[in-house]
């Protein structure tokens, strides 16, 4: 199991909370480190993904049967590729339901597949019910609370415990106020020309926008390790050491 | 030596799911390691035979050379279970024929455990058929199963009818098979496997397949659904009494 094989599934049953911002991070981090990457966008409505990483995206629905075996036949397909899932509020439920039914995560791990599932934390109580369903249907994914600091300072730390093999949580830190514009207007890439030329930004937000994104950057990492780490202790129970 | 069971699987109506169920049962002894034969009654080519060619064999139930070669081997064959797949509309003979042979009274005496799975079907009809195959069966495990794989609407039958001819059958238990999939069943259909080889992503020969996971999941899912009924009945308690069940890990 690698990263080169894993499933990171950006996941909540609330709107605007920073998910689809989140799978573009993702999927950009990706590349950057020049792995081989697709992206699913599975929102019924708007579908923000693909506006950013057209290439790399593709629009997935589960509302029928056909939709469903074209997304999660592709997830749990062994071609080194790391897919990202955008899931949008809308979908949540029956995504969850689905991958429940169909022991998604077993079936990946059967695969030497890893999944994480990347869940963005807010206070109400749906999403604190959510998060400790997610925990009872798929213990044996790696599963990231994500604070994401723009939606306040609060870390709702006691509802939301970390669980997995790795055990980690993770932050996104607030942008700085009026840099939001460059990197909310497609088309925009975090791996692109964009960023690594500052084409169209002024070079103090550039350099404030690529400090934020190291920061970003340095959570994933600590991700990756993690699902190194949950790797390394599978292999080793299943070798017996 | 451990006493043979025979398990009769019918409906006088046809397209009620008989056969799927049948391969239910298959599935359900096979994954607890019970050796298991079957008769497919729909002569000379039984649907059941294409999924499982090799334990099954076509009969017509209605001769008595064929009547020998079932029960005259419940005692010497290897197979501890044997599942009757009886044809549409022949439930009724069928019974009765067991009854004229003896079958019925060495289940009585219990040197034979006998059950029967009534498969209902959408009308009225079915439920004429309780109470028909009620006088001849006897004492037999009597299953009355619901059959929602096709998304049969049967159960739109008023309750108190319904409980009415459920009653007159002493020790009835029921059994609901619920809906699967459209394209999974069919999927299995094409395949032509068992439904544990196309979970297992599994051929004929057991070759490695490449079925949906999508479509293997619905079916993991349904299957494990109808073997938890199974269970609930106490199936296997039923046919071979000190046989350890750990069904699950099979599905999966």
């Amino acid at each position: 199991m690698s990263f080169r094989n894993s499933v990171v599934i950006v996941a909540s049953p609330r709107p605007r909370v920073g998910k689809t911002l989140l799978a573009r991070l993702l999927t950009d981090f990706q590349r950057h480190e020049n792995r081989t990457v697709a992206a699913f966008d599975v929102n019924s409505g708007e579908r923000g993904l693909i506006q950013f990483l057209p290439e790399q995206t593709v629009a997935a629905t589960i509302r029928d049967v056909n939709g469903q075996m074209a997304l999660f036949d592709r997830l749990v397909a062994g071609d080194d590729t790391t897919k990202i899932v955008d899931l949008g509020h809308d979908s949540y439920e029956s995504f969850v339901g689905l991958a429940h039914q169909i022991d998604f995560v077993e079936e990946a791990r059967r695969r030497s597949i890893a999944v994480a599932l990347l869940f963005m934390v807010t206070p109400d109580q749906t999403s604190v019910a959510a998060y400790r369903s997610l925990r009872e249907r798929f213990a044996q994914a790696l599963l990231v609370p994500v604070h994401n600091e723009i939606l306040g300072s609060s870390q709702h730390r006691d509802k939301y415990p970390v669980a997995g093999g790795g055990a980690v949580s993770m932050r996104m830190p607030v942008l700085a106020p009026g840099l939001r514009k460059y990197i909310d207007t497609p088309p925009f890439s975090f791996a692109g020309p964009d960023m690594s030329n500052a084409v169209g930004i002024p070079l103090d937000a550039h350099i404030e926008l690529q400090r934020w994104l190291r920061r970003i950057y340095l959570e994933f990492r600590e991700i990756d390790l993690r699902l190194l780490l949950a790797d390394l202790q599978t292999s080793m129970r299943s070798s017996g050491l | 030596m451990a006493r043979p069971a025979v398990i009769l699987v019918g409906a006088d109506k046809g397209g009620v799911g008989k056969t799927t169920v049948a391969r239910t049962l298959i599935d359900y002894f096979g994954a607890h390691q019970t050796p298991t034969r079957a008769f497919d009654t729909e002569s000379p080519r039984g649907t059941l035979k294409r999924f499982h060619p090799e334990l099954t064999e076509v009969v017509d139930v209605t001769s008595v050379s064929d009547q020998m070669k079932i029960f005259d081997t419940l005692g010497s064959a290897d197979a501890k279970v044997t599942v009757i797949d009886v044809r549409a509309g022949l439930l009724s003979s069928t019974l009765q024929a067991l009854t004229e042979i003896g079958f019925l009274e060495s289940a009585k005496k219990g040197q034979i455990t006998f059950a029967v799975f009534h498969i209902l079907g959408p009308s009225i009809a079915s439920l004429e058929e309780i109470a028909e195959t009620a006088r001849v069966v006897g004492d037999a495990n009597y299953f009355l199963v619901k059959n929602f794989v096709n998304n049969t609407t049967f159960f739109e039958w008023d309750p108190a009818t319904y409980n009415s001819y459920f009653k007159k059958i002493k020790g009835a238990e029921e059994i609901t098979i619920p809906k699967l999939n459209e394209m999974a069943y069919e999927q299995v259909e094409v395949a032509s496997v068992p439904f544990v080889s196309f979970v297992g992503n599994k051929g004929a020969k057991g070759e490695a397949a490449n079925y949906s996971f999508v479509l293997r999941g619905y079916v993991r899912h349904w299957l494990g659904n109808v073997w938890g009924e199974y269970d609930k009945v106490k199936l296997v308690d039923l046919v071979s009494p000190k046989m350890e069940s750990n069904v699950r890990q099979v599905a999966g």
